[in-house]
């Protein structure tokens, strides 16, 4: 049960994630990565990513050691261009022949699934912490099974679903990853996600009572106080809800603070064209991963790595051009 | 020889344990501490990429690694090696606020030259290239959009529309792709006196036009100039510009959820997609051309565009049909010294 006012763990032995990165820093990075990005005409973009990447995780701290990601920029080129050339002749072919982009279109449906396993395998291989990477394994037709539910089911019900929806995607993240040889366990109930989704559609009615009476001027933080509450409720059950071996896990993400951070964020990046998007960037991984905290602390060292195996990106930049949405 | 503090990972569980490196004047790497003691040639170890303060790794052969932050002493091991050159060099770029200002700059310049040079040529390349049936149902949608919301059916009476067809067919004869080519007639009070190019070899002509035109040369005028828009196939360039603009600048800027609502955009596009002014003077080139050929003097094309221009004056009901052609005058002036 999402518990926003107890503190994340039994203190003493939990211990919080760490961020160090600065905006000033990010800045830069982030500035000759889209230079170098659009002069090279995308090319760079694949090497962008990566150290975009290798900046947050290198930055976010734990105990006495930092993430890293460890992709290799030419496997994540050769996806793009791979994911590219097939959206290139979807597109083209419902032109050509009226039949073809409803084919294509099947086809494409019948491989997401198998896209989503290679996108989530390849971004856990890729992520290590003290030299002991991540995994996700998971079955094409357990996958195919949990997408029947935002395909077909949720809409069908008008979204009534749509929380449970939100547990089994969860769940289905968390039972199939692993770090090292130590699976990930998840211990929240479809109840439970009910409830929390239950309070965020209140604070929606909220949102829309308050746009209404305020003559629409209220809408804009109305609406980022709802989208506050609920990815704070979201993920205080979720992250509180995970085990790995041992370790329990506590998030103490607050609505006022998600508050703040959010409406701070799009002000700013709305008010300087998009250049203090590196700086909102900086400023939401703090919040979020200085609030998330880990426990008993003597647990941390114990992990065995597991078999290590290669991926290639192709799934990884599927997932990104259409946006899946599969973290924690 | 300075000593380094790092964290030894074996790789086989997440054990830490607190190591010193140094480099020997051997050319090998000496690892040091907790029940760790190995040696390995530098060249052998693989360091991560600096990138910002961010801690570096070095990796071993055997899989074990040691983490760091002194990214300094990391830099000098291994400045002798070809292989951690380009990584230095877009370090170095990084970690200085000019040089960042400069990368700022760089973008700005290439996004503009791309936007104003590269796209249009690339979308000139890739619409001749299409073959005509593509375009087919990109007009088929844009029509039955604009019928939606702008246009209703003509009230010209059957023979002066078959007249007008005819007209029409008389000056695309003999053009390549020819065969495709349509006239739609509608009547629009929102548009007033227009006249629109669209995908596919639809050319739509207002009742307004029809009537304002003082005599069918007039009205042979401004066909022509449409048919120019069709043979050059503007209509899909400017398409395929904005689309790759907006992908353009979504890419950038790292919001892709603008494409969803591009193509329902498509029919407001058209409209407000008002041609460039180099689309324009081709259209005019090819209309003055077309007249020529046709013996219909030159002065009917300045004299409608004049009285468009006129109307537009009158009326504040009438859209912004002329605002990206070139000034009204100098077309006028252009078609008079064509006669």
């Amino acid at each position: 049960m999402a518990n926003s006012s107890a503190a994340p763990q039994s203190a003493g032995s939990a211990v919080s994630l760490r961020f160090t990165g600065e905006a000033g820093e990010y800045f830069r990075i982030w500035i000759v990565n889209i230079c170098l990005s659009v002069v090279t005409l995308g090319i760079y973009s694949a090497w962008a990513k990566v150290r975009r990447k290798r900046y947050f995780y290198g930055n976010t701290l734990l105990e006495d050691a930092a993430f890293e990601y460890l992709a290799d920029p030419k496997a994540i080129l050769k996806g793009r261009i791979i994911v590219v050339a097939a959206f290139a002749v979807y597109s083209l072919a419902g032109h050509i022949n009226p039949l073809a982009g409803p084919l294509l279109g099947l086809v494409l449906l019948g491989v997401l699934p198998w896209l989503i396993v290679r996108a989530l395998r390849f971004n856990a291989v890729n992520s290590a912490h003290r030299n002991v990477r991540f995994g996700f394994r998971a079955g094409y037709g357990e996958t195919a099974r949990l997408l029947i539910l935002p395909v077909i089911l949720v809409p069908l019900t008008l979204g009534v679903l749509y929380p449970y929806y939100a547990y089994r995607k969860k769940r289905f993240f968390l039972e199939h990853s692993s770090f090292g040889a130590t699976p990930f366990a998840f211990t929240a109930s479809a109840g439970e996600y009910y409830l929390v989704y239950l309070k965020a559609a209140l604070m929606f009615v909220l949102f829309l009572v308050g746009s209404a009476a305020t003559v629409g001027l209220g809408a804009l933080p109305l609406y980022i106080w709802f989208a506050a509450y609920r990815d704070g409720a979201v993920a205080r059950l979720t992250w509180e809800s995970t085990r790995l071996g041992g370790l329990r896990f506590g998030c103490a993400w607050r609505t006022g603070g998600l508050f703040k951070l959010y409406f701070l964020n799009s002000l700013g990046v709305i008010f300087s064209a998009g250049l203090l998007a590196p700086w909102a960037a900086v400023r939401a991984a703090r919040y979020q991963l200085e609030r998330i905290s880990l426990g008993p602390r003597g647990e941390i060292g114990a992990f065995l790595a597991a078999a290590q195996e290669e991926r290639s990106a192709i799934g990884d930049e599927a997932g990104d051009l259409l946006g899946f949405d599969f973290g924690v | 020889m300075t000593q380094v503090r790092a964290r030894y990972y074996d790789g086989k569980t997440s054990q830490q344990r607190e190591v010193l490196i140094w480099a020997e004047p051997s050319g090998r790497l000496r690892v040091i501490g907790d029940g760790v003691d190995f040696s390995c040639a530098i060249a052998e170890v693989r360091p991560s990429p600096r990138v910002g303060n961010t801690r570096r790794h070095l990796r071993f052969a055997d899989g074990s690694l040691c983490e760091t932050e002194d990214n300094d002493a990391v830099d000098r091991i291994f400045a002798g090696l070809p292989s951690e050159a380009p990584g230095r060099l877009i370090h170095l770029w990084e970690s200085r606020l000019g040089y960042a200002a400069l990368a700022l700059a760089l973008t700005a310049a290439a996004l503009w030259a791309g936007i104003t040079y590269g796209i249009p040529a690339l979308a000139k390349q890739v619409a001749f290239s299409l073959p005509p049936s593509t375009e087919k149902a990109l007009g088929r949608d844009a029509l039955a959009g604009l019928d939606r919301i702008l246009l209703s059916p003509t009230q010209l009476p059957a023979a002066r529309r078959e007249e007008l067809r005819a007209l029409f067919s008389r000056l695309a004869s003999g053009l390549e792709g020819a065969g495709d080519y349509r006239l739609e007639l509608r009547s629009s009070k929102k548009l007033g006196a227009n006249a629109l190019a669209l995908p596919s070899g639809v050319v739509v002509v207002t009742d307004q036009l029809v009537q304002l035109a003082s005599d069918d040369n007039e009205i042979a005028a401004v066909l022509a100039h449409e048919i120019g828009h069709l043979r050059y196939r503007h209509a899909l360039r400017r398409l395929l510009q904005d689309s790759a603009t907006v992908l353009l600048v979504a890419a950038v800027t790292g919001d892709l959820t603008s494409i969803a609502s591009l193509a329902s955009a498509l029919p407001a596009m058209l409209l407000q997609a008002k041609y460039s002014r180099d689309f324009e003077r081709e259209a005019d080139e090819f209309a003055l051309d077309t007249m020529k050929r046709h013996g219909i003097p030159a002065e009917s094309f300045a004299a409608i565009l004049l009285r468009i221009e006129q109307r537009r004056g009158a009326s504040a009901d009438v859209p912004d049909y002329l605002s990206t052609h070139p000034a009204t005058r100098e077309r006028a002036e252009r078609s008079r010294a064509a006669r």
